[in-house]
């Protein structure tokens, strides 16, 4: 997948598991835990669609809230170029 | 305090001085086990009913439940390192002094399940699955997260008794499991007496101050709560070491199959029953 599909198919993720996000949101560094988009809950899926999207298990250990912060550092933290 | 939940801690207290026990000798641990056996049993395995597991042979299914007992003992790990850190930050912490005698017997009692747990996960299986969860820091309204941690500690430990319970007495499941799951049972009862009490407890004191949003936000964490903990339960990495291909695909189609959906409503429901009364969550 290349980079902007990726951003999208987590952007499509957010939306559907959170149907009160505005329609044009949200965008690649909307601040998506401060708008309470993403909740810590969520993350154990979240990490399981981007182990699917990489099609390779990750290492959980060590993760911060900060790699969640926007679609970016998730983009960034989990496919980098 | 009230009396009820003073005299709760002074009964449950007794019990545990009087049921103390070595961890290191109450398991009876094989020195190698075939996983060609049933570890998990067949209902209880996150697959049970869908397609994927009816196209699988016994001895398949019978590995299966060999990594669903791993990734059952990683959750009541992972569950009980928080819950472990939760007690320990809580001793002696004001407003919780009624209950810190009981305090030092969950913690010491949570570490003996883990020791159990452990040893059974990197003897027989060379792993603990690891831990997705990451916390964001929240703030609360006064007294939201004491209730918080409490009543998802309850939530947590009443789905696993169900599991337990079950387990300890089914004699198809190999010995070492089954009296995993009965040690587990015996101690766990008690601490779900004791979550049930504070639980009433810190939401009597909370709930006439915490204004209707409050209330409402932890309602809605709750219901998350609950879908989030039977997510763990579907775990790809069990389906890659049973061999399975495609093993993310097999958790989602699991998730929504309508057999799995049953399981966790049954059991759900079994396990909300202390809050609804309540009204902490809505059934």
């Amino acid at each position: 997948m290349t980079p902007p599909e990726v951003r999208d198919a987590l952007r499509s993720w957010i939306r559907a598991h959170n149907p009160e996000v505005p329609e044009d949101e949200p965008a690649d560094d909307t601040p998506i835990i401060d708008r309470r988009y993403l909740t810590s809950l969520q993350v154990a899926d979240l990490l399981l669609f981007v182990e699917e999207l990489r099609q390779a298990p990750l290492d959980p250990s060590g993760l911060r809230p900060g790699t969640f912060r926007t679609i970016d550092a998730i983009h960034d933290a989990f496919f980098p170029s | 305090m009230t009396g009820d939940l003073a005299e709760t801690v002074a009964r449950l207290s007794a019990t545990s001085r009087r049921a103390y026990q070595n961890p290191y000798e109450a398991i009876a641990w094989p020195e190698a086990l075939d996983r060609r056996q049933w570890f998990t049993l067949p209902r209880f395995v996150s697959l049970y009913g869908t397609p994927t597991w009816e196209a699988m042979t016994e001895d398949e299914q019978k590995v299966l439940s060999f990594w669903e007992a791993v990734n059952f003992y990683s959750l009541n790990i992972h569950g009980e390192k928080a819950l472990m850190a939760g007690l320990a930050a809580r001793l002696y912490r004001p407003g919780m002094e009624a209950v810190a005698r009981y305090l030092h017997h969950f913690l010491d009692e949570e570490n003996k399940h883990s020791v159990w747990f452990g040893t059974f996960c990197t003897r027989y299986g060379g792993k603990v699955y690891p831990d997705r969860k990451v916390a964001f820091p929240q703030e609360h309204a006064e007294g939201e997260e004491d209730f918080l941690f409490f009543a998802k500690v309850s939530i947590f430990e009443e789905i696993v008794d169900r599991y337990n319970l079950a387990m300890a007495r089914d004699e198809r499941l190999v010995p070492v499991a089954r009296q995993i799951n009965a040690n587990h049972h015996a101690e766990e009862v008690r601490h779900l007496v004791f979550g049930r009490r504070i639980v009433e407890e810190l939401w009597r004191q909370g709930v006439e101050r915490w204004p209707d949003e409050v209330v409402d936000g932890i309602r809605a964490h709750l219901a998350a709560y609950v879908t989030a903990t039977w997510r763990e339960y579907y775990n790809p990495d069990v389906y890659r070491d049973a061999g399975l291909a495609e093993p993310w695909a097999v958790a989602r189609d699991a998730w929504a199959h309508e057999s799995t959906q049953a399981h966790r409503d049954e059991i759900t429901r079994f396990a909300l029953r202390p809050l609804a009364a309540a009204g902490m969550v809505v059934p």
